[in-house]
């Protein structure tokens, strides 16, 4: 066997033989690829749990995930002790409603989280997604287990999304017990001093907490996209929370007015919107409409990127 | 590395069809030319008749003043300081007749004004405060008896001497064309609809306001978006108000009513008989005739001087100099420290009625009046007042894009829309 | 992605006749900051075969191994494994191949029972069913058991290296391709991954090993391939390789004492079929006083002969044997030999 024999590099690349007899081998070398074991039902699914499993199990997240938790709770109790005194009337937002109607505690926390905590949390893991794999190194194996990068990043993103979601959803449920047992609840004021009932109002919060997630969805995006671009998670996540930072800035300058309506985070706030008398769907259509932007161009620059990117970690 | 370039087109692509998504309704906006033709006349003649439209939309406002900025953040919630200068964006829920709301949004809060009939509240979401305004016995029966009076008078009237509303129009025109040129500008899509753009231009170069446009709805003759011009600044108007969103449907009731939330603090005020009557008397000169013009009038043969007022005509202590836009009223005897310190009641009314109502700027100063009478300053009146005006000798002058106020230390009171070199000369100190 | 066999249709690239798992043919990796990792390489690893993929640090072996693999685009020139172009086919063919690349990673706070089953998830193709089975075996096989419910982060450097191991036998594998498998590794250690080489081997998988240490490979490779700069100098049979191909086979080295050296020589010239004349020529001399007063070392290559033949031949012809055995040349003999430097020189 000719190719067996010991030859110095360069002068195997002279020795091509010609395709007839190459036919032999190629055929069965084909059979051989052709027999690519086949896709399983439900695996995406398990790929889905383990990623969750991954995300949520690690000590870091749930840690995080409590912190987030007990911001409501914490606020409720300090609420609850300082009732009566001379703060009554201060603060951001509805804080002053909260002690007449606990279900003003699930907007106010939304409302402290929103600016900061909620993008720290997404960013974490959105940026953690993939330079977290690169970072420690397990992303090669990861790809040659084998698993197509598109999968992966589907993965990711749903996973980082998912993680998102619990965070909302965790303030939300502490806002409600909170607000439930310390202050109990009643009908729903509005911001336009209309009363609603009790079961409108609860379903309004749900469609605050609902916004205000779906209003972080691209900021996953820009953090994915990010997390593609390192090996250093924790550059990543700087940068992702930088990104939601800058954009509130901007979004604060009247010059740039002009560039307002495209800032990631310029609807963010309409969840305020769930308080009014007439929820004007056309507005908050308008925020989700910003956020699937944000999510296909930079989710699209993730792929585009983790797709062709060499994996030299 | 084909493949790879392959790859890199998909976000560029997904980039341009995002982009064009949100250009759409941008270009859609772009003209309007269904609308059938018509003169400045016809249209304010169609405006005239238009019948009281119910609807309610959603409008931006948005000041260039060159004020200050005070946005919601700023004032602790949604407060009518905020239109002073940036932009607001407004709601409006209106039967077309006697029910009214008006709701000013801010980031987390609302500050609503709701009008029914003669029973009127303001809500301010942060303060969880209303304001209830109420009429007494005695001022609800001297308001019937005014309104059985223009009934009765009205009914009394030969219905062949009432001029036809194109007749009325081209007199209007043919008054307002002594002081400005009107004229009809392209036609522009408003919230989705239609509308005719009227342009006003003062003939006069002695004023501040450059133009102001107005565009109406091409059906209901609704205004749907108004600009004013400043002539210091002619890349964006200094003020604008236009519907983004605007629905035609009657309201539901539930919007136009007003009930008064559970923990809110209430203040009420209760406007008497005498304070109606006090309210109404400069009105008193005018009394009698509908200002109907003759048919044959020319203004080219009007002497100006004969439209300022005379001195019977105003309140106490107001006198006008200078024509049409270039207009400056004087109120003398005004208490600048008594109505900061928030003793405004008895102040409020001295305050100069405008003689062109409706004018921005005097909207702006009604918004002042409005919100000190309500208390709503959060702010610190004086602070504010500081802030807004510059000291100069004799006085403090108050400048805006569209707008000029001195106030002089001798408590005298100087306002137009005019440079404030008008002002000042006007006062004396320049 | 579609079938390879189209691809190479398209690409025309020719190929050698043989039965070959890894088969590249001009393969080069140039970075973006212009070095160039791998330059031009055309290697081959026969079917069943133990390659030796040997190299100094920085020779460009890991990244042939991540093009191989498909987490690294070539600049130009195709890679074959299990005959589908790379990266193309890495979801069609790389189920087949376990790979240890470049030292073990895993997540440190998870087990290492966690770690295989997050990996085994991973692939789309596994049976969920056989898989906590499959996990216990591969964990079984590298010795792990006894540490499979330890956190990664707690686990020495060779039960790192054997969780990794582990990872590449999840499932049967027709090839496997390992860099650096016994990297930190106690002798015990390195020698429980030769015996596993071996024995996969003989399970009937073909394996590319990677090292950078020479003896360890050694002895283990049927096949060798050497890399120094980006470059391939050489690939083939072991022995043939380390003949320095001239296929002339061992070289036996006999200890005896000085007076005994031209009988010595005669007798191995006579073995070898070499002409008596030209005997001293043939065979090395060498003093070996450290073995003895007067002792010294005659090397000759055995030419034909075999090993056996050399002792009787040499006491029917009265020369004093002391000692006697046989020389391979190191591969590291031959590295020098090739690149005239030393085999530890990394760039």
């Amino acid at each position: 066997m000719s190719h067996a024999e010991a030859t110095a590099a360069p002068d195997a690349a002279e020795a091509p033989t010609s395709r007839t007899t190459a036919a032999g081998p190629e055929v069965r070398e084909a059979s051989e690829a052709s027999e690519a074991p086949t896709r399983r039902r439900g695996a995406f699914g398990r790929l889905l749990r383990s990623e969750l499993g991954l995300v949520l199990g690690r000590r870091r997240n749930q840690l995080l995930l409590a912190l987030l938790a007990s911001v409501p709770i914490l606020l409720g109790i300090v609420l609850a002790i300082v009732s009566d005194s001379a703060y009554a009337g201060q603060g951001p937002g509805f804080i002053d409603r909260i002690g007449g109607n606990g279900l003003f505690l699930v907007v106010t926390s939304l409302f402290l989280c929103t600016p900061f905590l909620l993008p720290l949390v997404t960013s974490i893991a959105a940026g953690d997604a993939i330079a977290g794999e690169a970072g420690g190194g397990t992303l090669r194996y990861l790809l040659t287990v084998p698993v197509r990068r598109g999968t992966l990043l589907v993965a990711k993103a749903l996973a980082a999304m998912t993680f998102m979601l619990v965070a909302v959803a965790l303030v939300t449920a502490a806002a409600l017990l909170a607000g439930g047992l310390l202050f109990g609840f009643d009908d729903l004021t509005l911001l336009s001093g209309q009363t609603i009932p009790l079961t409108d109002g609860v379903l309004r919060m749900l469609g605050v907490a609902g916004y205000v997630a779906m209003s972080l969805t691209g900021l996953v995006a820009v953090g994915l996209f990010f997390s593609t671009l390192a090996e250093v998670p924790v550059g990543v996540m700087a940068a992702t929370v930088v990104v939601a930072i800058v954009s509130t800035v901007l979004d604060s300058l009247p010059q740039l007015s002009a560039i307002h309506p495209f800032l990631l985070t310029h609807h963010w706030f309409d969840f305020a919107e769930f308080l009014r008398f007439e929820v004007s769907w056309s507005l908050l259509g308008q925020g989700l409409a910003l956020q699937a932007a944000w999510v296909a161009i930079f989710g699209s620059l993730a792929w585009a990127r983790f797709t062709t990117a060499d994996i030299t970690s | 590395m084909k493949n790879k370039r392959l790859r890199w087109a998909v976000p560029a692509a997904t980039a341009v069809a995002v982009g064009t998504a949100f250009a759409i309704p941008a270009l859609a906006t772009a003209s309007a030319d269904e609308l059938p033709e018509t003169t400045p006349a016809d249209l304010l003649a169609a405006v005239a008749q238009a019948e009281p439209t119910a609807m309610s939309g959603t409008a931006v406002y948005t000041a260039r003043l060159g004020l200050p900025e005070l946005p919601a953040e700023m004032t602790g919630g949604a407060d009518p300081l905020n239109l002073l200068s940036g932009s607001s964006t407004i709601r409006v829920w209106t039967d077309g007749a006697e029910r009214s709301r008006v709701s000013l949004l801010g980031t987390t809060s609302e500050y609503s004004a709701v009008v029914d009939g003669p029973e009127a509240w303001t809500y301010s979401s942060a303060k969880n405060a209303v304001v209830h305004v109420s009429l007494d016995d005695a001022a609800t029966a001297q308001l019937d008896a005014a309104k059985a009076d223009a009934q009765a008078r009205a009914d009394a009237v030969d219905p062949a001497s009432i001029p036809t509303p194109e007749a009325l129009a081209e007199q209007v025109l043919a008054f307002a064309s002594m002081t400005s040129e009107v004229t009809l500008d392209d036609n522009v899509v408003v919230a989705g609809r239609d509308a005719y753009q009227l342009e006003i231009t003062p003939l006069t170069d002695d004023t501040l306001v450059d133009r102001i446009v107005v565009a109406f709805d091409g059906e209901t003759y609704v205004p749907l978006s108004y600009q004013a011009w400043s002539s210091m600044d002619t890349s964006a108007p200094a003020l604008e108000v236009a519907f983004t969103d605007v629905s035609m449907d009657a309201p539901s009731d539930a919007a136009l009513a007003f009930s008064t939330p559970d923990g809110a603090t209430v203040e009420e005020k209760v406007v008497t008989g005498e304070d109606l009557a006090a309210a109404t008397a400069p009105a008193e000169g005018t009394e009698g005739d509908v200002p109907v013009l003759p048919e044959d009038f020319d203004p080219s043969t009007l002497d100006p001087s004969a439209l300022t007022p005379g001195a019977g005509f105003l309140p106490e202590g107001t006198s006008i100099s200078g024509f049409g836009w270039a207009t400056v009223v004087e109120q003398s005897g005004v208490d600048v420290a008594g109505l900061l310190s928030g003793d405004v009641d008895a102040d409020a009314a001295d305050l100069p009625a405008s003689p062109w109502a409706g004018r921005p700027a005097e909207d702006l100063a009604e918004e002042f009046r409005g919100s000190a009478a309500d208390g709503g300053f959060s702010l610190d009146a004086t602070a504010l007042y500081d802030q807004l005006t510059t000291p100069v000798e004799g006085g403090r002058l108050f400048t805006s894009a569209l707008l000029s106020a001195l106030v002089t230390d001798d408590g005298r009171v100087f306002v137009g829309s005019v440079p404030t070199d008008t002002l000042l000369a006007a006062a004396g100190l320049a | 992605m579609s079938s390879t066999l189209t691809e190479r249709d398209h690409d025309g690239v020719p190929t050698t006749g043989g039965d070959a798992v890894v088969r590249t043919r001009g393969l080069t990796k140039k970075f973006r900051s212009g070095q160039v990792a791998v330059d031009g390489i055309d290697l081959e690893v026969p079917r069943g075969a133990v390659y030796g993929f040997l190299g100094p640090n920085g020779s460009g072996k890991t990244t042939t191994i991540r093009m191989l693999l498909g987490l690294v685009q070539p600049t130009s020139g195709e890679a074959l494994v299990l005959g589908g172009a790379m990266p193309r086919s890495a979801v069609a063919v790389l189920p087949r191949v376990g790979a240890l690349v470049e030292g073990p990673a895993f997540q440190p706070y998870l087990t290492g029972r966690r770690n295989l089953d997050r990996l085994d998830a991973v692939d789309m193709t596994a049976d969920p069913r056989t898989s906590k089975a499959r996990i216990g075996a591969a964990l079984e096989r590298v010795g792990l058991s006894a540490a499979a419910a330890k956190p990664y982060r707690n686990y020495s450097l060779g039960m790192k290296q054997r969780l990794g191991l582990a990872a590449a036998l999840l499932r049967p594998r027709d090839l496997l391709i390992l860099d650096e498998p016994t990297n930190g590794l106690d002798p015990q250690g390195t020698r429980e991954v030769r015996h596993l080489i071996r024995e996969l081997a003989e399970d009937g998988a073909s394996v590319l090993v990677s090292s950078h240490l020479l003896a360890e490979i050694d002895q283990v490779c049927t096949h060798v391939g050497v890399m120094s700069r980006g470059k391939l100098l050489v690939q083939g049979e072991r022995d043939v390789v380390t003949s320095g191909g001239r296929q002339s086979g061992e070289r036996v080295v006999i200890t005896t004492l000085r007076d005994h050296v031209d009988g010595a020589r005669r007798v191995l010239a006579r073995l070898a079929g070499v002409d008596p004349s030209s005997a001293s020529e043939a065979a090395s001399v060498e003093d070996a006083d450290h073995l003895g007063d007067g002792a010294v070392t005659v090397t000759a290559t055995l030419g034909g002969a075999s090993l056996s033949d050399v002792a009787p031949a040499l006491v029917a012809a009265d020369v004093l044997v002391l000692g006697i055995g046989t020389d391979r040349p190191s591969l590291e003999d031959v590295f020098v030999e090739l690149t005239g430097e030393g085999f530890d020189v990394a760039r």
